[in-house]
Order: C-alpha cells, then sequence, then structure tokens
C-alpha cells in the first residue's frame, strides 16, 4: 500500500468521523458522550486557522515563496466581515467580498513583491503585515481602533442560526471542506503543476514557456485569499475582534504550522493548525489535572509545547506528513529498480509500482 | 497518517474527558487569565492574590463549609483564545469564573457568562464593559468611567488647571482612558493641549517631552505602563519640564518611584487601589504577598485577592453556592471589612457590575508615596 493510494479513503473517513465527533452517541449505543460546547469551539478554531494556513502552503509550499502576511489577510477578511455583517449585509455577501478584496490586494502586494526573492520577500510581506496591524489600530472610524468591534453575530443557514457551538462547526467543517476540496483540485490542475515547476526551478520552468511572474502572483494571491476566507469564518466564530491576533507574531505561527505539518502537502497545514491550536489547549487541559506543584511545573504547557516543537523539528523537517509518508513508503533504496533494468532479473516492476 | 489520526483522537478523547467532575465538597472556581504573553504579569500577580486568598479562606473552612479549589486557564493575553477558556469554564457550570483582566478579553467573552447565568469576576477597567448589558459582571476595581471623573475634578479643583497635556499608551485601556478624561475634561471647560499617543514598551520619550513643553499646557495627565511611565519621568526631569504631572494609580506606584528615582518626586495624582494605601489591612495583605512570593504585589494582585472574598460574601448572604443567588446576593451588596477582612477596603457593587470605594490623592514626596487625601465612596 503506498501513501497516494491510502489518501481519499482515509480523507473520506477523517472528515466523516469530524462530522461525528461532537455528538452524543450514547443513545444509539455507541459509547461516546460527545463533545461539549468547549471542544466544538476548539475544533472550528482549528479548521479556520487550517484554512488561512493551506493559503500559506500554496504560497510556501508548493510555489516556493515566502509570506509572513497571512495574519494581516486573515485579519482583513475578519474586519471586512464584522463591518460588513454588523452593517447587516448577509454573511455570504462579506464572505464572498473577504475573498474578493483579500484575492485583489494579494495581486496589488504581490506585484512588485513578488520582483524580490526569499528573505526580502518575507520583509516586504513583513512591512505589509505591520502596515496593517497599524490601520486596524489607528482608523478607529472604521476599526474600533484598540477597543476593536464587539457584539459580530453569527449568520443563519436556511433560518436555522448557527450560534449553537456545533451548528457552527458543521458550517465550518462544510466550508473548510470545500475549500480543501478546491485546493485539491488547484495543485493537480496545470496551474498547481506550474506552481510546483517553479519552486523546483524557475529558470528551467521560464524556459519551458511558463510565465513565471503571472503564476507566483496567482499563488500568491489565492493564498491570500484563503486567508481572507479564514478570517471571515473567525469574526462570527469569535465575536470580537481587535488588532493583537493580527499582527506579527501570528504571522510567523502560520509558517510554523506549515513546516512543522509538511509543507507541500494538502494534509500539511490542517495538521499543523491542529497542533499549533490544540495541542496547546489539550497540553493546558492535562496539566491542569496534574495536582502536585513540581510535576505541574515540568508540564507547563508552554515547555512541553515548545519542546514538541523543536524536537519535530530537528526529528522531521519534512514535516508530520512527511514522516508518515516515510514509515507508509517502503524503503526501495537497496533493491537498484529505480535505475532501469540490470542484468540477469526476470520480472521488472513497473515504475511506481512496489 | 494512522499514527497522526490515533494521536489525534487521543488528543480529542483527552479534551472531552477533560471536564474533571466536581467532587462533593470542594468548590471549583476557574480562572481564566493572561498567564502568557503581553498581560503575564498582571494575570501572574492576579492568579497569586487569588491562591493567597483561597489558601486563607480555606484555612478558615471554606466557604459555607465548602472547601474551594481554583483552576488557572491562560488566555496567552489573545481574546480567541479567552473565549475559548470561557467555554470550557461555563460547560462545568461553575458558581462564579475569575478573570479576565484585560479589557478586551473582557468584552470578548461577556455575552457568554451573561447567556450562561455565571458571574465573572474581572480585572479590566475600560469604561464600556459595564455597559454592555450583561447582569453577571463584576469589577474588582474602578472603570475609568469612574476613575476620570475623579482626576478631573482634581485637575480642576486641586490643581486648577485651565489646559492639560494627554501623553498615554496606544492599548485598549491607554487609548479608553484618554477618550474618557478628554470627555471629563471638556464637560468641566478644561481645554486639550497636546494628545501624544506613545507605544507599549517605548523606550525614549524625548521627542514627547519636547512636544509637551511646546504645548505648555497648565498640568501633564500621565497615562502610561509603570516601565514607561518611570522612563518619561525622567526625560520630563531632564529636559526640565515644571508643569504638574498627573497620573492615575500607575504613575504613583511603586514601581515607578523604584524606576525613577528621585525623579518621581512631586509627581501627584489619584490612587484607586494600591499595595501604599494608608489602611492597615491592605499594609498587611501587601507583607503577607512579599513574604509569600518575595516580590511586592501590584494592584492586579489585590484584584484577585479580593475576588474570592466577594464570592465568599455574597455565597455567605445567599446562604447558598449557587451562581444566580450569588449575582443576586452581589448586586448592590456593600462588603465591609469588619466582616469579611479579606475585602480590604469597604466596596459596593451596583446593579451593573461597578465598584465603589474609597480612593485617594496622592504625591510621591522623598520617594514615597504620600496620600494627602481621601475621596468618599461616590453613593453613601
Amino acid at each position: 500500500m503506498t501513501w497516494s493510494r491510502l489518501q481519499v479513503p482515509v480523507l473520506v473517513v477523517t472528515v466523516l468521523l469530524l462530522i461525528l465527533l461532537p455528538v452524543d452517541m450514547t443513545g444509539i449505543e455507541i459509547p461516546w458522550p460527545g463533545l461539549r460546547s468547549y471542544g466544538s469551539l476548539n475544533l472550528t478554531r482549528w479548521l479556520v486557522i487550517a484554512v488561512a494556513a493551506m493559503g500559506v502552503n500554496l504560497i510556501v509550499g508548493y510555489a516556493g515563496q515566502e509570506t509572513l502576511a497571512q495574519a494581516a489577510f486573515f485579519g482583513i477578511g475578519a474586519y471586512l466581515t464584522a463591518i460588513a455583517t454588523k452593517a447587516g449585509i448577509p454573511f455570504g455577501l462579506a464572505f464572498l467580498g473577504s475573498a474578493g478584496l483579500t484575492f485583489v490586494i494579494g495581486i496589488v502586494l504581490g506585484f512588485p513583491a513578488l520582483r524580490v526573492q526569499k528573505h526580502y520577500l518575507a520583509f516586504v510581506t513583513l512591512a505589509f503585515t505591520i502596515f496593517v496591524w497599524l490601520v486596524f489600530r489607528n482608523e478607529e472610524w472604521l476599526t474600533g481602533g484598540v477597543s476593536g468591534i464587539q457584539g459580530i453575530t453569527r449568520p443563519s443557514l436556511l433560518g436555522l442560526s448557527l450560534r449553537p457551538p456545533l451548528y457552527f462547526y458543521w458550517f465550518t467543517l462544510a466550508i473548510t471542506a470545500v475549500l480543501m476540496c478546491l485546493m485539491w483540485w488547484l495543485i493537480r490542475s496545470p496551474w498547481g503543476r506550474a506552481f510546483t515547476a517553479l519552486r523546483e526551478n524557475a529558470i528551467r520552468a521560464e524556459s519551458l514557456g511558463i510565465d513565471v511572474r503571472g503564476y507566483k502572483l496567482l499563488a500568491f494571491a489565492i493564498g491570500s485569499a484563503y486567508g481572507g476566507m479564514a478570517g471571515a469564518l473567525y469574526a462570527p466564530l469569535v465575536g470580537f475582534i481587535d488588532p493583537s491576533p493580527f499582527a506579527l507574531a501570528p504571522s510567523l505561527l502560520f509558517m510554523l504550522m506549515v513546516v512543522v505539518g509538511g509543507s507541500g502537502t494538502l494534509m500539511g497545514p490542517v495538521i499543523g493548525a491542529g497542533i499549533a491550536v490544540l495541542l496547546p489547549e489539550w497540553l493546558e487541559v492535562a496539566s491542569s489535572k496534574i495536582t502536585s506543584p513540581v510535576l505541574q511545573h515540568l508540564f507547563s504547557y508552554l515547555l512541553v509545547y515548545a519542546l514538541i516543537v523543536m524536537v519535530m523539528m530537528a526529528f522531521c523537517p519534512t514535516g508530520i506528513v512527511g514522516l508518515v509518508q516515510r514509515i507508509f513508503t517502503p524503503k526501495r533504496r537497496p533493491h537498484a529498480d529505480d535505475k532501469g533494468p540490470t542484468i540477469g532479473t526476470a520480472t521488472i516492476p513497473a515504475r511506481g509500482k512496489p | 497518517m494512522k499514527q497522526t489520526f490515533a494521536r489525534a483522537l487521543s488528543l480529542v478523547v483527552a479534551i472531552a474527558l477533560a471536564g474533571p467532575a466536581v467532587a462533593q465538597d470542594t468548590i471549583k472556581i476557574p480562572n481564566i487569565i493572561e498567564l502568557s504573553g503581553g498581560g503575564a504579569t498582571v494575570g501572574t500577580n492576579w492568579k497569586n492574590g487569588s491562591s493567597m486568598a483561597v489558601e486563607e479562606i480555606n484555612a478558615a473552612g471554606g466557604i459555607l463549609g465548602k472547601k474551594i479549589e481554583l483552576m488557572f486557564v491562560d488566555t496567552a493575553t489573545d481574546p480567541g483564545k479567552a473565549r475559548a477558556g470561557i467555554q470550557r469554564a461555563i460547560d462545568d457550570k461553575p458558581i462564579a469564573i475569575f478573570g479576565p483582566i484585560y479589557s478586551g478579553s473582557v468584552s470578548a467573552t461577556l455575552q457568554m457568562t451573561n447567556e450562561a447565568g455565571i458571574p465573572q469576576i474581572i480585572g479590566g477597567e475600560a469604561g464600556n464593559l459595564t455597559t454592555q448589558g450583561s447582569k453577571y459582571l463584576f469589577r474588582t476595581s474602578f472603570g475609568q468611567n469612574v476613575s476620570m471623573p475623579k482626576i478631573a475634578n482634581y485637575i480642576r479643583d486641586g490643581v486648577k488647571a485651565k489646559t492639560v497635556s494627554v501623553i498615554y499608551v496606544n492599548n485598549d485601556v491607554g487609548k479608553g482612558g484618554r477618550n474618557a478624561i478628554t470627555k471629563e475634561f471638556e464637560s468641566r471647560g478644561i481645554k486639550l493641549g497636546a494628545d501624544l499617543s506613545t507605544e507599549a514598551g517605548q523606550a525614549d520619550f524625548a521627542a514627547d517631552v519636547v512636544k509637551l513643553k511646546a504645548a505648555n499646557a497648565d498640568a501633564v495627565f500621565v497615562y502610561l505602563n509603570e516601565e514607561e511611565s518611570a522612563r518619561f519621568v525622567i526625560e520630563a526631569k531632564k529636559q526640565g519640564l515644571d508643569k504638574p504631572l498627573i497620573g492615575e494609580t500607575t504613575l504613583l506606584g511603586q514601581k515607578v518611584i523604584d524606576l525613577a528615582k528621585e525623579a518621581a518626586n512631586g509627581v501627584k495624582g489619584h490612587v484607586g487601589l494600591t499595595v501604599d494605601a494608608p489602611i492597615p489591612a491592605v499594609a498587611e495583605f501587601a507583607k503577607k504577598f512579599q513574604a509569600k512570593y518575595n516580590y511586592a504585589s501590584d494592584h492586579n494582585g489585590i484584584k484577585g485577592y479580593i475576588a474570592p472574598y466577594m464570592i465568599k460574601a455574597a455565597a455567605e448572604k445567599a446562604g447558598k453556592l449557587d451562581a444566580k443567588a450569588i449575582v443576586e446576593a452581589l448586586h448592590g451588596l456593600t462588603i465591609s471589612p469588619d466582616k469579611t477582612p479579606g475585602i480590604l477596603i469597604e466596596a459596593t457593587w451596583d446593579e451593573t457590575g461597578e465598584i465603589d470605594r474609597i480612593s485617594f490623592l496622592a504625591e510621591v514626596r522623598g520617594g514615597k508615596q504620600v496620600i494627602t487625601e481621601t475621596l468618599p465612596k461616590l453613593k453613601k
């Protein structure tokens, strides 16, 4: 069994489990009490952050660019949705508006920014993040300044209010699934192939007739739009936004998620977001149950979290998905079948099959 | 994938099973506070203060015969995480929730406790917190809507200033304070001089002092964090800014005096809650805190300390440990140190959860905060 064959069934089962996870099933003879509101709320946060991380993954993992601006796009989506829904505009329109606006800003920022490479590109996006954060903070007439925007309501769907955490979780799960399928389609489309080509070797890609600049811009703008859509979901989830979650540090965290999860893989950012959102929560819950004060200090969740991330970076730089792939892919280096037939072998395995 | 999934599943199971069953004779009170990130100092003071109070309460037999156990959840100074923490607390249906302390995180969570019907004892001081319609919010210190009018009165009657410059830190508390005080100035006919925004953690105040000197107002209202206050005061002295520097609580605190040394002398202002208050109970608290944690508490330590005593007094008045009953008891309740020594200073809560108690006008003289006048409670 190879990883690529497992991917689809595993994905389907995972989505099914995610739908049922918070539901109390003791009524139908399954010993699973479901999750309480706290669990649903955290799962929703995880999905929202995962959508933003998927955007970063497209830019960093597939197109080989850098971005420290995802928190800014996340914020633009959140503020636009908050302001729009408070003004009575339906959530659906606000969501699409957030996607559109961040896409356009992505192009406008990317046009000059993508002329430079690597660290310089990171610096340009970093400057953009700080600029956007200052706008959030200082343009009080629009964003409420440091006091933020309060009382952002959750939308309703076909007359059903999404206020209960469980319903909003399902809603977010559905949107995340759609966005994930879109991403899956995108990276298998000619566009996605072009992204990968320019990541691997931009000069060669250009010599093959790929419009390097155009594709870089496209990857950057789509990735940024994912940030905007995640922000549009974040605003009604939290119900209150102020500039702090959209500063520089969260942008770095988005990068960390992609790298820890496995950059350039579909599941990488989702798993990375899980580690960034769910693992600290769980560690904190776990450490709060320890009664001995000495052990509690040792189990201080920040410490454990930092350690896990460091160990992971040291021992699986390809991220968790890379680690899993290594486990599931049979080692075939000792056999020379990659180099084609050798003298005296009767059977030649077809390429790509074990 | 299998491994990751198993890990994810076990993680989720752990979250699901995390809500610990409430034991019969201990009552759990969750604290959702800033234990890391920008508010870590504030949250740690609160944590130490409330822990100390609970130890005392438990040693004296608990509340209505039940022992109290505090749980601490870190918000990482992030409103989103604060919301998750409050949700986790609400799922357990506690009799009360303590925190958050940062006003932004309080704003993000106050509707949740209001809907769940659980009293939320907060450390936030932004003026708008008590105007958002929550019936379950209780302050542990003055909101800016209470402290700023007192300062404005002092500037008008005590300092007799006609124009005042304002220098504030640009975060939710600083900006909120600046907006509140300028409104009070306006209604008292005091003109605004320079209006300077500064950054949290700002190191150099030279340019700001130059602007203040140019504005030449009768007084300067300083609304900065501790370290920045000290830096500002030193710079003002250096450049010979000779107008009175007026502050609210922080500017006259021991931390600023320690850092600014003689430059702090002559600083005046209003002090809401302070370990330097000329009240034996507060001095006793400061001594105990210092002995236990080996550093001096700030006003957040006091806020954390009185929170469990608020619950104790309210529960004893209501006669039961029940969220709704505690809320009803706390509205309009006056807790006096005669009956509940841990409250330190007599305090009254109104229907919106606003706190009323005495406060002080003070001045720094010879490296010490000297109380010059005790301001009475607003309502007798």
